[in-house]
């Protein structure tokens, strides 16, 4: 497989300072599932807490390559005519109306019904070709010319029916239409392929055969410092490490949902807004809501908040 | 050879309870060519992402390479340099400790020259030298030869075949022969033979490096041992477990057992957790066609047709925790509430004389607190049906619909009490199905205070249930017929 720009591909460091340039920072891990899907030809199935960038994975793949990025967002009741296909029934309709005329001169001379029906069969199909398609993001990915990344988010909201849809497409890059025939992709204009999951439902067994699997975690603490630092450079450096602290105390803390990277950058452009410069408990108690979505969350680290905030400030030093 | 070494570690995955398909080792494959050797930790997290599927997975993995892989030191592939730096470096485990210990003299590259005492080697034994292969390699050869000769011979005798832990004397013996043990006996027999002091000299050489090499042979296969069998005999105890009688479970058992049912129960959600929608065809939803075909001029494109959802059944589990059937109730219990996920109806009431609900119980506190205090609650008393049934009658048959599926589990002794049978019946009348699970054999149900044959009429279905097979066979029928 050759994509444009597939270069930049080349090997796992090259991948890993590509991403940086574009303000993503990746662990050596997630590079090598890039590395890897690329030249085995394979898509990648990302699981992980909400929140850690899977989804931006895949668009800054696309990025980086200067390619299209399709996206199919899943969703129950998700079926081939939104995924794939669609046949344009309201122009199929109009054609009909529109040729009823013709019809009678085509149709001219011939005796009998059979004649007729067999001299219909001369035209072919021409109300079920690829002019009377609409094609959806599946088909899109298939057809594109210079290759594309194809994103399909959120795979476990879907349908089993529809993951088995997935399996053709997953293993081989094409498609089934039964009035059309096989729809393949071009050997050397694969679309890189990343799935997401947010892991409410296992996934099919045969699924995760013909896919890598990646789990991203939560960051540790120094990769997430890298990561404030790309994403919002004008927070200073105490102010960040104390952040960065912070937010490690919270994971390991009993809650509802814990607080994910895309949290971590949120509070931090909140801080820059709010013009601060270091942590201190009245500021954490009211901006808390932003890191916590909970309710009850919010109210179980209140109580711990000074404890919270001085290791943060200790662990700084 | 690198092939055999990656079927080698699928297998030991495999044993791991990681699901590797065919398919997948294929992909290794072609990823190792692609990854190749050299980078340890590139490779690991390679070969984790084709072959480790979920988080669980990933971890015994990663358990896994760590173990393979410092086994695999001694394997060609790495010690292929020869150079014993790079061996020494990986020397991080007992096996060659032995031998920096025991090799101060630094006679030669410090191969197993431990003279048992501290008698000096002097240059040569006056110009003798061992003459079968085995001698020459172990007093001549480095190290990185003999861990090759090992893992050769490990591999004709088939070392990773090794089931059991008694085993590994036979195969320690096979691997010893396979690399030419005879020839060195009759060898140090012949020098022995001999009598004169050098010969005397070499012989004792080679015994003590004969003795050190069985000691090596013996580490490496109980290593493999741990690699290849030591999963295999879990699952063997696990097999064994699901089919034992669950009254003659042991306490120290029952950690295992519990292990066993979140495993079978998890294996039941994965099965059944597939939605299914149940078309009824034929039946056209008007209403729904012409709305959704306005929008192509009221011609009928698009039919849509009247779709029916069968919900999750209701269940309702009345278990016996008097003494002699407490065990099977503890365990149809723990099945049920292991399931929660999908079946959310579920509603369980514990008796042995009064009838009590526990849902509350379970829902509440973890599976282990909520069992043991059920049995304090309710576990004592002498059993009586007649006084469970009316309890039923009085409390819950308003709950009974005809979506409810109403499990029984007990052993139906009465103690000659009143059976009042006619309640059960009212059950079967109104709910969708009865089912009795009885730990006792068929032959036995009819004998001496038992009531089975009163109950049984008023059942759609009884079974014997004594094992977690049954009860997983049980609960999984439970689930096919409700979906």
């Amino acid at each position: 497989m050759t994509l444009k720009n597939g270069d930049k591909l080349a090997s796992v460091e090259v991948i890993k300072n590509n991403f940086e340039q574009l303000n993503y920072i990746c662990s050596l891990q997630i590079a090598t599932a890039v590395f890897l899907a690329y030249h085995l030809e394979k898509p990648i199935l990302i699981e992980g807490p909400p929140g850690v960038g899977k989804t931006e994975l895949a668009k800054t793949t696309a990025e980086m390559l200067g390619i299209e990025c399709v996206r199919l967002q899943c969703y129950e009741g998700l079926d081939e005519s939104k995924a794939i296909y669609e046949w344009k029934y309201g122009k199929q309709l109009l054609y009909t109306q529109v040729l009823k005329e013709t019809l009678g001169e085509i149709l001219d001379g011939a005796k009998g019904l059979a004649e007729s029906v067999s001299k219909l069969h001369e035209f072919g199909d021409i109300f079920f070709s690829e002019d009377f398609l609409e094609p959806r993001a599946l088909f899109k990915a298939l057809k594109s010319k210079e290759g594309c990344v194809l994103l399909i988010d959120e795979v476990d909201k879907s349908d089993h029916e529809f993951e088995s849809l997935l399996l053709e497409m997953l293993s081989d890059f094409q498609l089934s239409i039964p009035e059309i025939g096989t729809i393949k992709a071009h050997p050397d204009r694969k679309p890189l392929v990343f799935l997401t999951s947010n892991n409410t439902r296992e996934i099919s067994d045969a699924l995760k055969r013909r896919c890598l699997h990646l789990y991203i975690p939560f960051p540790d603490a120094a990769l997430e410092k890298q990561i404030i630092q790309a994403r919002v450079p004008e927070l200073a450096e105490n102010l960040r490490n104390q952040l960065v602290t912070f937010i490690q105390q919270l994971r390991e803390m009993d809650l509802k949902k814990v607080p994910a990277i895309s949290e971590t950058i949120d509070w931090a452009r909140t801080l820059i807004l709010l013009h601060s410069e270091s942590l201190d408990p009245d500021l954490v108690r009211q901006t808390l809501n932003v890191i916590l979505k909970f309710q009850e969350d919010i109210e179980s680290v209140e109580s711990e908040l000074q404890t919270l905030t001085n290791k943060a400030l200790k662990g700084n030093q | 050879m690198v092939d055999t070494t990656l079927v080698d570690f699928v297998k030991a995955l495999r044993t791991a309870e990681l699901k590797v398909s065919p398919a997948e080792t294929l992909d290794a494959m072609q990823c190792m060519d692609l990854v190749g050797y050299a980078d340890r930790r590139f490779l690991k997290d390679s070969l984790g992402m084709v072959l480790a599927k979920t988080t669980d997975e990933k971890a015994a993995f990663d358990e896994c390479f760590n173990r393979f892989f410092t086994a695999d030191k001694f394997k060609p592939s790495t010690a292929e340099g020869g150079n014993e730096a790079a061996t020494q470096q990986g020397a991080n485990d007992d096996d060659f400790d032995t031998d920096n210990n025991s090799a101060p003299q630094a006679g030669k590259g410090g191969q197993g020259g431990g003279q048992g005492g501290g008698q000096s080697e002097g240059e040569e034994i006056q110009g003798l030298a061992p003459t079968s292969e085995l001698g020459k390699l172990l007093l001549e050869g480095s190290r990185a030869e003999l861990m090759i000769q090992m893992a050769e011979a490990g591999r004709k005798v088939e070392v990773n075949q090794i089931v059991v832990f008694t085993q590994k004397g036979l195969y320690t013996r096979k691997i010893m022969d396979t690399m030419g043990l005879k020839e060195l006996q009759d060898e140090i027999s012949d020098l022995q033979g001999v009598g004169a002091r050098p010969e005397q000299q070499l012989a004792g050489k080679l015994k003590s490096a004969r003795d050190q090499l069985r000691e090596r042979v013996r580490d490496y296969v109980e290593r493999q041992f741990f690699l290849h069998a030591d999963e295999t005999g879990k699952q063997l105890r696990e097999e064994l477990l699901k089919k034992v009688k669950l009254s003659n479970l042991e306490k120290r058992n029952f950690k295992d057992v519990q292990e066993l049912v979140l495993k079978m129960a998890k294996k039941l959600i994965s099965i059944h957790s597939k939605r299914r929608k149940t078309y009824k065809r034929g039946q056209l939803d008007v209403r729904k066609t012409l709305r959704n075909n306005m929008q192509y001029d009221g011609m009928f494109f698009d039919l849509r047709w009247k779709a029916s959802k069968v919900d999750r059944p209701k269940i309702m589990c009345i278990c016996d925790v008097s003494g002699s059937v407490s065990n099977y109730s503890r365990f149809l219990l723990m099945f049920l509430y292991s399931l929660a996920s999908i079946l959310p109806k579920a509603r369980s009431f514990a008796f042995s004389s009064d009838l009590g609900e526990v849902t509350k119980l379970f829902e509440q506190s973890s599976l282990e607190d909520a069992l043991s205090k059920t049995m304090r609650d309710y576990g004592n008393g002498s059993t009586d049906y007649g006084r469970m049934f009316q309890d039923f009658k009085n409390h819950c048959m308003d709950d009974v619909d005809k979506k409810t599926t109403i499990i029984i589990l007990g052993d139906a002794r009465n103690n000659y009490g009143d059976a009042r049978a006619e309640v059960l019946r009212e059950m079967y009348d109104k709910s969708k199905r009865v089912i009795w699970l009885n730990p006792e054999p068929r032959s036995s149900w009819t004998v001496g205070d038992a009531e089975m044959k009163k109950y049984a009429a008023a059942c759609h279905q009884t079974e014997v249930c004594n094992s977690l097979q049954h009860l997983e066979r049980v609960v999984s029928n439970l689930l096919k017929t409700a979906s």
